[in-house]
């Protein structure tokens, strides 16, 4: 007599319903995995027409307005975080003056880089404002208020590295760019044209800088907007780092908002635009460096 | 040269971080123990079906990486197919315990077989239903022999919560990523992370070691 002579309990009603859960997992991955966007299906007129958002249209009076605000903690000086927790940076008290402005609630959350577009089209965050620049490719997901700084890309290595631009660029040794950010893109569209060098993604224009002057990357793309306040704080670091040249023309950085939030972007560009020409904008930018 | 001061000032904010990767881990481990155990015993003790549903979920779940698990909760599953919002937080220990019930059911099934097949056959001739003798005979020897397992899952966990950075949790890795960027040095930071991770994983293992020793039994496995 064995365990298999022992008539079975009734057990079949458990085991339907967790068999059924875990179904319903694996469908939900097979879903999830295969829904991909499809292509509109509407004339290219029609797909400039705004969806309805969240801040579309002005909130009714008396309601507090509450903006959540994304950005990235690794972007000084326009975003990072201080030892008590809370966001500071030239963006952070810009922003602050805007929601002081409109009288908003402003709820700082810092998030990835590299998603933090998605975050925004997804409604995980309502504006983008940490140093990011206007690009055709971001233009297809956010509509940007107006630029309200300029920079130039820059190829950065030590001082020691007797190289010129091209020969750098084909030394096939690791360059060092932000993943996600513009520099990426410069490196992507350099190794397309055929230079010959690695391509070495870090997650912060700080770690690039890093690699660089501890020599694990020839060199590092970066931009003047991070680079030229990061060597007046770090005089150590000027003495030995020099830029090779310059990168393309001047960009823009610009808050990012979702394309249906037109009431939103009409307040912050207002807002920008009053104080751009106030006294206080080049006080910010003295306080942070950028002037 | 780092500012000790300033990195000094910086260490209550990534000490705060501990809390959040406890939670991570506690959420994860404790919900990898809900779907854990009862399918390790749904694959040793039920029919070919559960067996097969329970070695599909183990094998997703196995071969998924965290991150990619993750953004798919967090930007797929979730808002698209149950039309969910779930905060980042409640994503990442959802994401952690579905993938950790994988790794969990193989350590249960593992000890649910260590149990000598003889107590069952004991079990049942003495008139006791399988629930019943699973229950009371199996389980308890079981669920003793599976800590030394689930020690080490903790241990894993532990070091993979850090992950959910990608979504914003602002966990030990996380807040020492911004540490790094605001002081402008990286060596001195990552230090402190790795010695709260090693206290962390210590201080675990520890807990879970005591646990064994005080609930072993004589001449079962491992037991004095």
């Amino acid at each position: 007599m064995g365990e298999q002579t022992v008539p079975k309990k009734k057990g079949t009603a458990v085991y339907l319903l967790v068999g059924l859960l875990i179904l319903g997992l694996i469908v939900g991955f097979a879903v999830g995995w295969l829904a991909k966007p499809s292509p509109p299906s509407v004339s290219p007129s029609q797909i400039c027409a705004i969806q309805k958002s969240k801040f579309t249209n002005p909130p009714p009076p008396n309601q507090t307005v509450t903006i959540i605000y994304g950005f990235d903690a690794n972007y000084p000086p326009f975003t990072y975080i201080l030892p008590n927790g809370t966001a500071a940076g030239f963006d952070v008290d810009v922003m602050k003056w805007i929601a002081q402005k409109y009288n908003w609630t402003l709820v700082f959350k810092p998030w990835d880089w590299s998603t933090i577009v998605t975050a925004l089209v997804n409604g995980d965050i309502d504006v983008i404002m940490s140093g990011m620049t206007i690009t055709a490719q971001r233009s297809q997901q956010v509509w940007f208020s107006i630029p309200y700084y300029s920079y130039i890309h820059e190829v950065v290595t030590r001082s020691d590295v007797n190289l010129s631009l091209e020969q750098i660029l084909n030394s096939g040794q690791p360059i060092a760019v932000e993943l996600g950010a513009t520099s990426d893109e410069w490196a992507t569209k350099l190794l397309n044209e055929g230079y010959r060098f690695q391509k070495l993604g870090l997650d912060s224009y700080t770690a690039a800088t890093e690699a660089v002057l501890k020599g694990t990357a020839i060199a590092m793309i970066t931009d003047s907007a991070f680079f030229e306040p990061y060597l007046r704080t770090h005089p150590d670091a000027a003495a030995k780092l020099r830029v090779v040249s310059t990168l393309g023309s001047y960009e823009s950085y610009a808050v990012a908002t979702r394309p249906g939030d037109i009431w939103l972007r009409n307040q912050i560009n207002a807002a920008l635009s009053e104080l751009m020409s106030s006294p206080m904008w080049d006080q910010l930018l003295e306080k942070w460096n950028l002037k | 040269m780092v500012s000790l001061g300033l990195l000094e000032s910086y260490l209550p904010y990534m000490l705060e971080g501990v809390l959040w990767t406890l939670a991570l881990v506690g959420g994860g481990l404790l919900l990898g123990f809900a779907i854990g155990l009862p399918t390790a015993i749904f694959r040793v003790y039920g029919g070919k079906v559960a067996k097969t549903i329970v070695d599909t979920y183990v094998w997703i779940y196995r071969g998924i990486p965290l991150i990619v698990l993750l953004f798919l909760y967090y930007w797929g599953i979730f808002p698209i197919v149950f039309g969910i919002k779930l905060s980042a937080m409640t994503t990442s220990i959802l994401a952690l315990g579905t993938r950790d019930g994988a790794y969990q059911s193989m350590i249960f099934r593992a000890a649910l077989e260590a149990v000598d097949p003889g107590q069952m056959l004991a079990a049942r001739s003495l008139g006791m239903g399988r629930w019943e003798a699973v229950r009371t005979i199996i389980l308890p020897q079981a669920l003793r022999i599976a800590i030394p397992g689930w020690t080490n899952q903790y241990a894993i966990m532990l070091k993979d919560s850090s992950i959910c950075f990608a979504l914003g949790v602002v966990e030990i890795l996380t807040r020492t990523r911004y540490v790094t960027i605001s002081i402008g040095s990286y060596f001195i930071p990552y230090l402190i992370a790795g010695i709260l991770f090693i206290f962390l994983t210590y201080g675990g293992t520890k807990v879970f070691n005591i646990l064994y020793e005080r609930v072993q039994i004589p001449g079962l496995v491992g037991g004095k």
